[in-house]
């Protein structure tokens, strides 16, 4: 770890303290933080920026049913044989209409429950769109600090996790198996570009080699330097697994230097948050949303180019002031404190 | 032509009388609503020959004891043979078990079912699980020594016993042992594993999951095969539509999950070279009898029609006594309620007489304090009289399938058939029945009627008498719950710990060893290993870690 | 429905979903009651970690920590209600005396005294509504929480 080092346990006086120590209880805490908005999680994220280390996130995504849960177990598995210390953040969905979530992936990790050098937690997505939750970068960050060797998300591909992920992950992890069709959900945009490693499960299956041929002649097509390896695994036979980890260690070592890691997460916090405050902002009554409505209408008329319309929208975006709300007028004079 | 048409041509004048009726049906009627049983079907206020009218009978119900068995499957049913009363017994040490089978078997009880305690489902001895968790709602049973006390008095060769006992089937193991010591032969033992079914662990209840989905497929077949040559008068294979049925699935959905899962055992029985006649008439079933009693009647007929027709036609077996789907039903407890709890009894016995309609071959009633404790001995004799008074003061006995011919029973039968057959073919499908539950399907298929009828009770559609209707708030503390003996149980224990110390460890290690060789090899018989280990000293406890150790334990896959 | 007191009036706190574990203690395996809480509790707008049946009590304490959970509940068949009281003494050693725990199932009634003694909110008997308990579990959640937030977190 590059970070100074951390106090013990017992001799914190302070959460945060305790979180460098890697106090099980101040890391869950600093995760729930770390998931809200506000003042707190501001200055928890600032503390850690300062301090994040070099534990190696590796993503593990896939589409429903491939065995995922069980893989990351095998995998935790055979990290933890290797000495190394691991952290799960598994992702599910949130229900788009309630808000509420059933959390269960960890029931695949039973096993792993009183190791002390494992931690797992459970996030719901909370409504982002793309499925995983908007705050994992920052959540990574936590446990990083906390002083854990590896850290997996896990998470179901659906919407666009699978991009997602590999934006702020060291390393990618596509999971599929065979017979579920997954060479179209390979095509389906933007997979094959993000995967650093493929991995083909239920390897005991009759067709599991014939998917990974086939997945290593579509990689052959594309006409990029880096081809990710195409692995055959069984997580529930615990075969191929060694490999996997080896897999991930040199597809992490080839992703740049230390502290790129916690960069790019903070970049893709970064651009996460500028999104969504871009989406606020439209989908409001005030400036940024009405500007939207009366572009729209004039492109529709052909009284301005998209192209134009765009920047403009944008700039009524950026107009509105960050302690004003949405709805309050950027350049008229109001009743408001104005800065 | 349409059973309508039919009856027009041979009744003048029905269709207009059915009109009459039908006008002032509607006029007198206030609240017309549509009627659905359980399993999703509408149910009418009347049923008529334009609903069934016999001509199909020889292809679609036949005579008991022929094909396709609709009306029962022997030519005498309760005539000749009574069904058998199988109460599920277990509570305490073995001899407090002994106790109370010898008390119900004079009290008309006329075969065994032994229950084991909760921590033996788990795979663990009495020594490794809190101590006043043991025998609460079971037997302990860890060993031959206990088995032979749990027995004691008990004749096997001319009493049947069932044994509830999950992959790797230790107490099957247990009772040979105590036929061994006592110079039975092995082909005098009859009785059934009862649990058996391993999917259906995975599935529902999991109460009884203890291997890998992938090891208890392994053993379930070496477990046949041992079977097979060695008690041949056991039947290892009890499928079970039970814990399907009381975690939410329909009637009709548990009669397709149950018979799919029995194409599936079928299958890899045959994947490993026995034929289907060596295997099948020694497959039985296991449901859960509810109180929705035209349903269940309607079930089992359907089931028997379908089983018929698959062992024959699909699973390709000659010999007819392969294609007689035999079942032990239980009544449900699902429908008790812990709530004024003397209502049970009428529960219950509803049920029975569903059970005994539906033509089942031995049947356990539950006692009517079966919501809230293990039962006492006046609830438990309650239970069995239940039986006894069905057959011998309403003579439900006295008429093969009663209820045949019946135009509602008859139209429900066909109805229930068709709704079976498609749950069926979802399974076939998704690749059958082991491939089904591993991908969650069935669990989601499962889930969703279970939140079904929960909205319905809570919504009040649903009554229950005393739960959300003719509710009495000012209910008493009902009676304390039993619990085993503390003192017993104590030195229960303290004799185990003896025993264990006092065994040949070489020898034990000896058997460990060999029976985790047997697992890790493709073609050895890991049950005939388990039987040895059993007899050699080795307990439940110990067989069931050395198993998990070499064949996989997994949780099993949740879907909320 | 059995309690020590009248669970206090809801405050509105962050709103963030609370997180409820639900879970079975001991070696009853029957779940369909659990699961169908779950799905409740989600229509309900919370998160529900849900653990298969035959949690070790240290092992729940485990997860109580690392999910940093709000509200606990058990359910319990059978007998394993008689353990309960095992668990309360543990989540409380480990520091986690604010979690409200809840349990669901059948208690008979001579056996509810320990339960409540030992600092378990509520009882839930069959025939509780969903509605009773969806709201008994927001309302005990919400005051684990203001109780867990009061020590200051991260602001120092």
């Amino acid at each position: 770890m590059t970070a100074p080092a951390a106090p013990s346990v017992a001799a914190a006086t302070t959460a945060f303290e305790r979180l460098r120590a890697g106090d099980p209880a101040a890391l869950a805490r600093a995760l729930t933080v770390l998931e809200t908005d506000g003042a707190e999680a501001d200055a928890l994220r600032r503390r850690l920026h300062a301090l994040v280390g070099s534990a190696v996130v590796v993503g593990v995504t896939g589409p429903p049913g491939v065995g995922k849960s069980t893989l990351v177990d095998a995998y935790v598995e055979a990290l933890r044989r290797r000495r190394r210390t691991v952290a799960v953040l598994a992702v599910d969905p949130s229900s788009p209409l309630t808000g509420g979530a059933v959390l269960g992936d960890r029931t695949r990790m039973g096993q792993h429950t009183s190791d002390t050098g494992v931690f797992v937690r459970s996030i719901a997505s909370r409504g982002h769109v793309g499925g995983l939750a908007l705050s994992v970068p920052a959540m990574l960050d936590a446990v990083d600090v906390a002083g854990f060797d590896d850290i997996v998300v896990e998470a179901v591909g659906a919407g666009q996790s699978e991009v997602e992920i590999s934006r702020f992950a060291d390393v990618t992890v596509v999971v599929g198996a065979p017979g579920l069709g997954d060479d179209v959900q390979a095509i389906k945009a933007g997979i094959l570009e993000v995967a650093d490693v493929l991995v083909v499960n239920k390897g005991d299956l009759p067709l599991a080699d014939q998917t990974a041929e086939h997945l290593r002649s579509m990689l052959r097509l594309r006409s990029t330097d880096r081809v990710p390896d195409v692995l055959t695994v069984s997580a529930t036979e615990r075969r191929g697994i060694d490999e996997l980890v080896d897999a991930v260690a040199a597809a992490g070592r080839d992703r740049g230097e230390p502290g790129a890691g916690p960069r790019r997460r903070a970049t893709e916090l970064l651009r996460q948050r500028a999104l969504a405050e871009v989406e606020r902002r439209l989908a409001g009554d005030g400036l940024a949303g009405a500007a939207l409505a009366d572009l729209g209408a004039a492109v529709h008329r052909g009284e301005i180019s998209l192209a134009d319309a765009t920047e403009a929208v944008l700039t009524r975006c950026a107009a509105i002031r960050p302690s004003q709300p949405a709805d309050d007028g950027g350049d008229e004079p109001s009743g408001r404190d104005q800065r | 032509m349409t059973t309508t048409d039919h009856t027009q041509m041979t009744l003048p004048g029905f269709a207009a009388a059915r009109d009459r009726w039908e006008g002032a049906y509607d006029r007198q009627l206030d609240d017309p609503r549509t009627i659905r049983n359980r399993s999703g079907i509408e149910i009418k206020p009347l049923y008529g020959p334009d609903d069934w009218d016999g001509s199909g009978y020889l292809d679609r119900l036949g005579f008991p004891g022929e094909a396709p068995y609709t009306r029962g499957i022997y030519p005498t049913m309760y005539r000749g043979r009574t069904w058998s009363q199988r109460q599920l017994i277990g509570l305490g040490t073995p001899a407090d078990y002994n106790e109370r089978i010898r008390f119900l078997i004079d009290n008309g009880s006329t075969a065994i079912s032994l229950l084991p305690c909760n921590s033996g489902f788990r795979g663990l001895d009495c020594d490794e699980v809190p101590f006043p968790l043991l025998g609460t709602c079971g037997t302990v049973v860890n060993s031959v020594d206990h088995m032979d006390a749990a027995l004691d008095g008990v004749s096997l060769a001319d009493v049947s016993t069932a044994m509830n006992d999950p992959t790797p089937f230790t107490l099957l193991a247990f009772v040979l042992g105590v036929a061994k010591r006592r110079g039975v032969p092995f082909d005098r033992v009859t009785g059934t594993s009862n649990q058996s079914d391993y999917i259906s662990h995975y599935v529902a209840n999991h109460m009884f999951y203890r291997l890998s989905q992938p090891g208890s497929r392994r053993l379930l077949v070496d477990h046949v095969e041992y079977c097979r040559q060695a008690v041949p008068n056991w039947n290892p294979v009890s499928v079970v539509g039970q814990h399907m049925q009381q975690a939410g699935a329909t009637p009709a959905e548990t009669m397709g999950f149950t018979l799919s899962t029995a194409i599936q055992y079928a299958d890899d029985c045959m994947a490993r070279g026995m034929d289907p006649d060596e295997i099948l008439p020694r497959f039985t079933f296991f449901f859960d009898v509810s109180i929705s009693l035209f349903e269940e009647v309607a079930k089992f007929r359907a089931g028997r029609r379908i089983w018929a027709r698959v062992a024959r036609e699909r699973l390709g077996a000659r010999d007819p006594r392969s294609w007689r789907f035999k079942f032990h039903g239980q009544t449900s407890g699902v429908d008790l309620t812990a709530q004024q709890p003397l209502n049970n009894i009428a529960r219950v016995a509803t049920q029975a007489i569903a059970g005994i309609f539906g033509g089942l071959q031995s049947m356990h009633t539950d006692a009517y304090d079966e919501a809230i404790t293990c039962p006492t001995e006046e609830s438990a004799r309650i239970a069995v009289a239940t039986q006894n008074l069905l057959r011998e003061e309403a003579h439900l006995c006295d008429v093969i399938d009663p209820l045949g011919g019946s135009y509602y029973v008859e139209t429900l039968t066909d109805q229930m058939e068709a709704e079976i057959l498609a749950v069926m073919d979802t399974i076939d499908a998704a690749g059958g029945m082991y491939d089904a539950v591993g991908s969650g399907l069935v669990q989601t298929m499962i889930g969703r009627s279970a939140l079904a009828a929960q909205n319905r009770i809570d919504a009040g559609e649903e009554k229950v008498v005393g739960v959300n209707c003719y509710r009495d708030d000012a209910d008493g503390v009902g009676p304390p719950p039993m619990r085993p003996d503390a003192e017993r149980m104590r030195r229960f224990v303290d004799d185990f710990a003896a025993f264990k110390s006092a065994r040949s460890h070489d020898e034990v290690d000896r058997q460990i060893a060999e029976l985790r060789r047997a697992a890790r090899s493709d073609d050895e018989n890991v049950f005939a290993r388990v039987v040895d280990a059993a007899w050699s000293g080795v307990t439940h406890g110990e067989i069931v870690a050395a198993l998990r150790d070499e064949l996989g334990f997994g949780d099993p896959l949740i879907v909320a | 429905m059995n309690e020590t007191s009248s669970p206090p009036a809801p405050t509105a706190l962050d709103a963030a979903p609370l997180r409820v574990l639900v879970t079975k203690i001991g070696l009853d395996g029957h779940d369909r009651g659990s699961r169908l809480v779950a799905a409740f509790l989600r229509d309900a707008g919370h998160e529900v970690i849900y653990t298969p049946p035959w949690q070790q009590v240290a092992d729940v304490v485990t997860l109580a920590v690392q999910e940093d959970v709000d509200v606990i509940g058990v359910s319990s068949l059978a007998t394993d209600h008689l353990i309960v009281p095992d668990l309360m003494d543990a989540l409380r050693a480990a520091g986690l005396g604010h979690v409200a725990v809840v349990v669901g199932g059948i208690v008979p009634e001579q056996e509810l005294p320990p339960l409540l003694e030992a600092g378990v909110r509520a009882v839930f008997g069959p025939g509780s509504s969903r509605d009773e308990i969806v709201g008994a579990v927001a309302t005990w959640g919400v005051e684990a929480r203001t109780a867990k937030l009061a020590d200051g977190g991260f602001a120092r």
